[in-house]
């Protein structure tokens, strides 16, 4: 378990996933997300370019939330797709979220060949929390999609984005 | 030596030969060995020692059976020959025929007295079969023959010390060490042998000669081990009485390692507190020690820990409330196990239960677990809680735990699922969610549990463990076999096959208990008899250290390793495994058409049938490579130890149709009367063992012994009426001093003048509360021919409330009513599945079909786990 640092009450360290801990991987999403992933997004998150922005989230040694990323390229350029990020309801407030998205936005931008133009992501517009949490941590709101979801209602989503490097 | 015999002297061509045949032996040049002795027996074809020679290479060579009969052949034809005699002899340790072995190494002996490889054989051998006073006496020779080498003087030392002549040892030693000069710096093998030497002295009582000895040689630095210097020191100065300087010692000990518990029962003997047998009178002290010594160690747990045995009352609940909140917060999984042991002091757990279950309340209502004047806030609670969530979390999982170890287990099945909603990725919580559901009866929902928790981390080989023993407990043996699958070699035939080699005696019992369970005897007694193959093979381990031990002079470990072969068949697996496939032997002796239902039964499934055909190919396939690397690698020589045959048997068909069960299973428990005297389910498995083969005495002695050890137990209750009504139906009653004997014991067991329906019914009457104690009494009925409504009747009488009546002992009870083919046997499933909710062990085959079913997640097939 890499990176350590300390939270009000105990230890936040980080793991990279493996087949063999991916199965706290589905547990913590399944309880997380009202969203069943698919098979392909556990396979992608296990790819070896993306293992600094998908990590198991730990507090106290007890794995309590994940953060998962891929890597796009469109007409040369990369960016950053935050595919998942989430804390366990009793482990919130706790600076975890802040603490796992540090680590990935880091690991962003001493990310090179290719260096990463930005990193972005999707929230429900019902999830007003989640948005006020992303735009604290530097996010800005650039887009509006009424239909993103297809599953869950409502189906609109913001779009949030950070720029990393703004000439990649 | 006076004579050649005429039909060994060979010309000078041919005797040349022979040594050049001998040198290629002892170089391993096996074939031209093999030439040389053809080149020798064209000419002469009856010389007996080149025949063994050459037989002998054949066995190196892998062709055993024709060597053997070239090595028997040849030892006829010179009887007078040591060099055929050691041949045979090293062709019978191959063959781990250690008695036979030692024969012909004595043979040898006669005609060559002073050959120093075979005395050191003959003494392993010796050492092997514990014939001591022999062990003596060649130790003796080799010693006199070569008294310059360190080892010779050792093997004699514990040639005496073995034979429990420890005067002669310090003799030995002394002597030795006189002979001395300029032993170099840091010489381990020199600093084991001294503290040897130590050893011997205190356990003569002689210990300031051992001190002194002990002393001079730490500070010389012969003695190199310094923490064993410094417990050796402490344990002889604790022999010679309390005094400052033993204290010190053992503070010195506590210091180098904070955590050892002896060391702080040294401390305290020296003290002359025992810290096992505390009293009212020594309370106080010892506590203030302990408490002296966890402000020094701030960061040990052990004089916390034992100041919780120590202390009572308003002490304990401030030492305990500490030692709790502090494992709590740092999350140590162990905790309960830890305190568990003070669970057999009521007020203890008393005061355990209330402090952590006031500790949940705490946190549930955002209080601080330190400062409990912080008032609750009775906002929302989590967020403005003072205690990390993981405490919380640990909270629940000890109080699960606590709950469930008093027999609570629905408060400790809500308690776990509380926490599994709070935090559903600890492992520790699902294993334990499937004790709970275990103890419950339910070992189908319980694998899956445990199952769960395995898929959480895949790397995790106890859980791989724990996951595959829950699925055996559920019957699913092909699912653990998969799982189990997931660490063994991948090259091996099959999973089993790989724990077999490996030696893991959980595996063995468990799946044989599982068969056992299923009704597939032959298969139970198959790994029954690995699980005795296993010890075999402990057994023959020792036999490379009685050699290299000397060598080493790691002397003090050895003799201990000698200590525990000598108590090898009493470990708790061989027990266990002795005593289950001596049962089913039994009940196949006592009524055969048993074996018939169990073959009928093993017709396998499907998956059974594929998993076979798989581990078959992959045996093929080693069994190929192994010829191929055979006939590739430049190496001939295939040693001298048996490779074990290809088995013959993998299903146990053999064993389970045995025209003599009873002889098996005798083998079987052997070992155990004169090593496991303490076991009151040995006794009464010897007991039906021995009255079934027709050995009275040996029967009536091991009730006598069972007797001692629980007059009123339930199994020797039965046993008593058993052996009275096979004995007095014996056609003619035993005569003589045995009769006599058998008659006397037997009726001190159960005095003549009481019926056996009136002693029957009076052990009844002295148990009603006891449920075995009822179906014993049951069992009893039926064994004196009463009539199955009356049996029956007795029977249910465990379902009273008062009868306390345990899972499983009614799992026994509806065994025996099925077995006894009561029409209320259904009647009384029924009762049981009510009666233990949440059970799945009721079930009619059909649903507990069903409920595996369900209790094999599919989700495992898309599972990855690499």
């Amino acid at each position: 378990m890499s990176p350590t640092s300390k939270s009000r009450t105990g230890r936040i360290s980080f793991a990279s996933l493996t087949p063999n801990n991916l199965g706290t991987v589905r547990k913590l999403n399944s309880v997380l997300f009202p969203i069943k992933y698919s098979e392909k997004l556990y396979s992608e998150i296990l790819l070896p370019e993306v293992e600094d922005f998908c990590k198991l989230v730990y507090f106290n040694d007890v794995p309590v939330g994940t953060i998962c990323c891929r890597l796009e390229t469109k007409e040369g350029v990369t960016q950053l797709y935050l595919l998942t990020m989430g804390v366990l309801a009793p482990y919130r407030s706790l600076g975890i979220g802040s603490e796992s998205l540090r680590l990935v936005l880091d690991a962003a931008v001493a990310h090179t060949k290719p260096a990463i133009s930005r990193i972005y992501l999707h929230v429900q517009v019902s999830n007003d929390g989640a948005k006020r949490f992303y735009e604290r941590n530097g996010f800005k709101e650039v887009e509006l999609d009424e239909a993103y979801y297809k599953k869950i209602k409502p189906s609109g989503a913001w779009v949030l984005e950070k720029i990393v490097h703004p000439s990649a | 030596m006076a004579s050649t015999p005429s039909k060994r002297a060979l010309p000078s061509k041919e005797s040349s030969l022979f040594k050049e045949l001998l040198t290629f032996y002892e170089t391993r040049q096996l074939k031209k060995g093999q030439k040389t002795a053809d080149q020798i027996l064209k000419k002469f074809p009856e010389h007996g020692e080149t025949l063994c020679m050459k037989g002998l290479i054949l066995t190196h060579m892998g062709k055993r059976d024709e060597g053997r009969e070239l090595v028997k052949k040849g030892v006829r034809l010179d009887l007078t020959s040591h060099i055929v005699w050691h041949v045979f002899g090293l062709i019978q340790k191959g063959e781990k025929n250690y008695e036979e072995a030692l024969k012909s190494y004595t043979q040898a002996l006669r005609f060559d007295k002073e050959n120093m490889n075979i005395l050191r054989d003959a003494a392993h051998l010796q050492t092997q079969l514990r014939l001591y006073d022999g062990l003596v006496e060649t130790r003796h020779l080799l010693l006199k023959l070569r008294p310059n080498l360190r080892q010779n003087w050792i093997g004699l030392a514990i040639a005496y010390h073995l034979n429990g002549n420890l005067t002669e040892v310090k003799r030995v030693l002394e002597q030795y060490e006189r002979t001395l000069k300029n032993v170099p710096d840091y010489d381990v093998e020199q600093s084991e042998l001294m503290l040897y030497h130590v050893r011997v002295l205190e356990d003569l009582g002689e210990l300031s000669e051992a001190l002194s000895l002990l002393d001079v040689n730490a500070k010389s630095r012969v003695i190199v081990d310094r923490v064993a210097i410094m417990e050796t020191r402490a344990r002889i100065l604790s022999k010679q009485g309390p005094t400052e300087e033993t204290e010190q010692s053992w503070r010195a000990l506590i210091q180098h390692n904070p955590d050892c518990p002896d060391y702080y029962k040294g401390l305290l003997a020296s003290k002359g507190i025992d810290l096992d047998n505390i009293t009212d009178s020594n309370r106080a002290e010892a506590l203030q020690i302990l408490r002296d010594l966890s402000t020094q160690l701030p960061r040990a747990d052990t004089p916390r820990r034992l100041a919780l045995d120590v202390s009572i009352g308003d002490e304990f609940q401030e030492l305990v409330r500490d030692y709790l909140l502090r494992g709590l917060k740092k999350g140590i999984p162990s905790l309960f196990v830890d305190v568990k042991t003070l669970y057999k002091d009521t007020p203890k757990w008393m005061t355990i239960e209330e402090l952590v279950e006031g500790f949940r309340e705490t946190q549930e209502n955002g209080g601080s677990l330190d400062d409990p004047s912080i008032p609750s806030a009775h906002s929302s609670p989590p967020s403005t809680s003072h205690e990390a969530p993981t405490t919380y979390l640990w909270t629940l999982y000890f109080l699960a735990q606590h709950h469930s170890s008093r027999d609570n287990h629905f408060r400790a099945l809500t308690l776990i699922t509380t926490a599994l909603t709070h935090t559903p990725t600890l492992p520790e919580l699902l294993t334990f969610k499937g004790r709970i559901l275990k103890r419950l009866g339910d070992p189908v929902e319980a694998s899956v549990a445990v199952n769960e928790a395995r898929l959480l981390d895949g790397q995790d080989r106890f859980l791989n463990t724990k996951a595959a023993k829950y699925k055996l407990r559920a019957g699913l043996i092909e699912d653990a076999s998969d799982i189990l699958g997931l660490f063994t070699k991948k090259d091996a035939p099959s999973p089993g096959a790989d724990l077999e080699d490996m030696q893991s005696l959980l595996y063995l019992m468990e799946e044989g208990n599982a068969y056992r369970r299923k009704g597939r005897l032959h298969q139970a007694l198959k790994k029954y008899h690995v699980v005795r193959k296993v010890f075999e093979e402990f057994e023959d381990d020792q036999y490379d250290f009685h050699g290299y031990s000397l060598r080493k002079s790691t002397l003090n470990i050895y003799l201990n390793l000698i200590a525990w072969e000598d108590n090898l068949w009493s470990h708790p697996a061989y027990v266990a495994s002795a005593i289950a496939a001596s049962q089913i032997y039994v009940k196949v002796h006592d009524d055969p058409s048993v074996s018939k239902d169990a073959l009928s039964s093993g017709t396998s499934t499907e998956a059974e049938k594929k998993a076979k055909k798989k581990a078959k190919k992959a045996a093929q396939k080693i069994q190929e490579e192994l010829k191929k690397a055979a006939s590739t690698s430049t190496n001939e020589d295939k040693g001298l130890e048996v490779t074990p045959p290809k088995d013959e048997d993998p299903d146990g068909f053999k064993l389970l149709t045995d025209p003599e069960p009873l002889e098996r299973a005798w083998k079987l428990l052997s070992p155990l009367p004169a090593l496991v005297r303490n076991n009151i389910d040995v006794w009464i498995a010897v007991y039906d063992v021995a009255v079934r083969r027709g050995k009275y005495l040996q029967a009536v002695r091991a009730l006598s012994n069972a007797k001692a050890l629980d007059p009123e137990h339930a199994e020797l209750h039965l046993r008593y009426l058993h052996f009275r009504k096979t004995y007095s139906a014996l056609p003619s009653p035993l005569s003589g001093p045995v009769g006599a004997i058998v008659s006397n014991t037997l009726s001190s067991l159960l005095p003549s003048e009481l019926s056996s329906d009136l002693y029957n019914s009076q052990y009844l009457q002295r148990h009603p509360a006891d449920a075995r104690a009822v179906f014993s009494a049951a069992r009893g009925l039926h064994l004196l021919d009463h009539p199955k409504e009356e049996v029956e009747d007795m029977i249910f009488g465990v379902l009273n409330r008062e009868a306390h009546l345990q899972l499983k002992v009614a799992l026994e009870v509806l065994a025996f009513l099925q077995g006894i083919r009561s029409a209320r046997a259904e009647e009384f499933r029924l009762a049981c599945d009510q009666k233990f909710l949440l059970s799945s062990v009721f079930k009619n085959p059909a649903e507990l079909a069903l409920l595996q079913r369900e209790g094999s997640p599919k989700e495992e097939q898309q599972e990855v786990i690499g």
